[in-house]
């Protein structure tokens, strides 16, 4: 009983935050003119140059799993090679041992064409390395797929080797 | 209507037609004709002098009538005792002046500063034929001077040309700057860079609305490649199509109603039409492949895209209304991000060959395919300017990936972009 009254407080607290949000959103917005001269009145060099100072890396959403080992595709394919399948026979073998662990697989280009297309091309590469897993008996529902596209090199530069390297799927561990 | 961001003063110039329409300068294509112009410097009337504004707006005024390609500047250090003058009106001009360094136009001006307000007169005369061809007043503060300078150029490339130039739009593009892919937005110039999101992940391929104003893109930040739309004045954005899988690659129809993207909700990248709440209302492709990136036709009633339906991707036009889809580029082993042209008969596109990437344009018959890139580097993500005359691109000629620009016939490139972060996937806005 006393958990519902403390529930339906936090819920009318709740409640009133969102909407005294929601009021702070919709004050009446400022003519075109005068938001277009605030923005003119940035300072528009040194706002970058500022922020550039701090590079920061791009945090991994996902753990890297220990014993799953990423695969690598040839330029403009998602087709599985030998070696590709072999890796992922001991992925399989190791998610067999570990059940409970989910796996998100993210799917890779390298940075050469369109980003729109590599996104697709990413998301084909996850997808193929999926199918291949369950069709080596783990369930579906383990597994989800994320493509990258070329937005997330593994190693940055030029060069076959470099591209070669960047060309793939990795597989990490749901949180 | 045209700006609102500074007033413009339509100044009352009383031009007879008949001698308009006989002074008029016939052009084609950039580049082809060059018209030889006086380019004298602002002069202040009656107020404080500032070097600073006048030579801002003659260079900014300079560099976007030379990328037009249209003109031959005469030699500053040439001009005689009239650049000095005043002149507003062509009783005022000397024109055998100008006649005699053989200049055919003359643009002259004066600038006028009372406190924060900056008053900037512009003319644009006939040499020819002594007679003022256009001008206008800007009323605006000391900050707008570029963009005076820029409705300016639009303004003389409008007058001896019959179309209007894209020099007041904005430029949309993707940079790490930051340290993470954001959204930016810049002058045609590549000046005044603002960063538009801070999703501190990742986001990718900006389009504008038909309108300007708005911005369509995807972002990370959900964990999910997702649409997002965004209004550039309000800063007020909305998810707009969050399906499992890919949401991007989004394209507003001409009319604004639809927005055409790439979904792959059910296992395989199709092109889709959602409606502005975001509702799917149409599927357009449908084959085994990977089918992305599409691109409309200015009257909306077609969309071109990319395909490895039949190995290799190639560019193909499918009809909107019944999906039917044929293929448009026969060479190349790679082609991709199409983008249609505003005037519609052609289609510029990215092929990769000997192992780097070039931009090429081709008509949308399949016929009259050019090359305008010859590397150094990768040339990528070609993107019109609203008046078809230029193209803007990526290229990691200079090392890291830069915004540039080129006439459509590929002369004229210039890096917009400074090198010190990755910029790409540029989108020249509809006129501000």
């Amino acid at each position: 009983m006393k958990a519902m009254q403390t529930l339906k407080l936090v819920l009318i607290a709740l409640f009133l935050c969102s909407s005294l949000i929601g009021c702070a959103k919709s004050t009446p917005q400022m003519d075109q003119e005068d938001v277009g001269k605030s923005d003119m009145s940035q300072p528009s060099e040194v706002k970058g140059a500022d922020e550039g100072s701090m590079k920061a890396e791009v945090v991994p959403t996902h753990d890297d799993i220990a014993g799953m080992e990423r695969i690598n595709f040839d330029f403009d394919q998602f087709t599985l090679s030998a070696e590709a399948r072999s890796i992922l026979g001991n992925n399989a073998k190791y998610l067999q041992a570990n059940s409970g662990t989910n796996v998100v697989i993210e799917g890779h280009c390298d940075e050469r064409g369109s980003d729109e297309y590599n996104l697709a091309l990413g998301e084909s590469r996850a997808l193929a390395a999926k199918n291949y897993l369950v069709s080596l008996g783990i369930s579906a529902k383990r597994l989800s797929v994320i493509s990258y596209g070329e937005e997330k090199p593994l190693s940055k530069g030029t060069g076959e080797s470099v591209w070669a390297q960047n060309r793939r799927a990795e597989f990490k561990a749901i949180k | 209507m045209l700006m609102r961001w500074f007033m413009i003063c339509f100044f009352c110039l009383v031009l007879p037609w008949s001698a308009l329409a006989a002074t008029e300068i016939e052009i084609s294509s950039p580049g082809e004709q060059s018209i030889p112009l006086a380019l004298t410097r602002l002069l202040p009337n009656k107020g404080p002098e500032s070097a600073q504004i006048s030579g801002e707006f003659n260079e900014v005024l300079d560099a976007d009538l030379d990328l037009s390609g249209l003109f031959r500047f005469v030699d500053p250090e040439a001009f005689l005792d009239d650049a000095q003058r005043i002149g507003l009106y062509s009783i005022q001009v000397d024109f055998p002046q100008w006649r005699l360094l053989g200049s055919e136009t003359l643009i002259k001006g004066t600038y006028k500063i009372e406190g924060d307000k900056l008053t900037i007169e512009a003319r644009l005369f006939d040499v020819v034929n002594r007679k003022l061809l256009t001008g206008r007043r800007y009323v605006g503060e000391a900050k707008d001077v570029r963009r005076m300078a820029h409705a300016f150029a639009d303004l003389v490339l409008k007058e001896l040309t019959g179309e209007e130039g894209p020099f007041s739009a904005r430029i949309a593009y993707i940079s790490d700057l930051s340290g993470d892919k954001e959204l930016w937005l810049m002058d045609v110039d590549g000046k005044r860079p603002i960063r538009l999101t801070n999703h501190r992940s990742i986001v990718l391929n900006p389009d504008f609305s038909p309108r300007g104003k708005e911005i369509l893109f995807t972002s990370y930040r959900a964990n999910n490649p997702d649409l997002y739309r965004k209004e550039i004045y309000t800063g007020k954005e909305a998810k707009l199509s969050y399906k499992q899988g890919l949401n991007v690659a989004g394209r507003m129809s001409p009319n604004g109603r639809e927005i055409a993207l790439t979904l792959s909700k059910d296992g395989n990248p199709e092109i889709y039409l959602i409606g502005t709440t975001g509702r799917i209302r149409k599927r357009i492709t449908d084959s085994w492949g990977i089918d992305s990136d599409p691109s409309w036709s200015p009257d909306g009633s077609q969309i071109a895209f990319v395909s490895n339906r039949q190995g290799n991707p190639h560019i193909f036009i499918a009809d909107t209304f019944s999906g039917q889809a044929a293929r448009l580029t026969t060479q190349g082993k790679y082609n991709a991000t199409p983008a249609w042209g505003p005037k519609g008969e052609r289609i510029a596109f990215t092929r990769q060959s000997g192992g780097q990437f070039d931009i090429y344009t081709i008509n949308i018959d399949g016929t009259d395919e050019r090359r305008l890139t010859f590397g150094p580097g990768n040339s990528e993500h070609p993107r019109w300017s609203p008046d078809g005359r230029f193209i803007v691109y990526s290229s990691d000629k200079g090392g890291n990936r830069a915004i540039y620009v080129m006439r459509n016939d590929g002369t004229g490139a210039r890096r917009l972009t400074k090198l010190d972060s990755d910029c790409r996937h540029p989108a020249w806005s509809p006129r501000w």
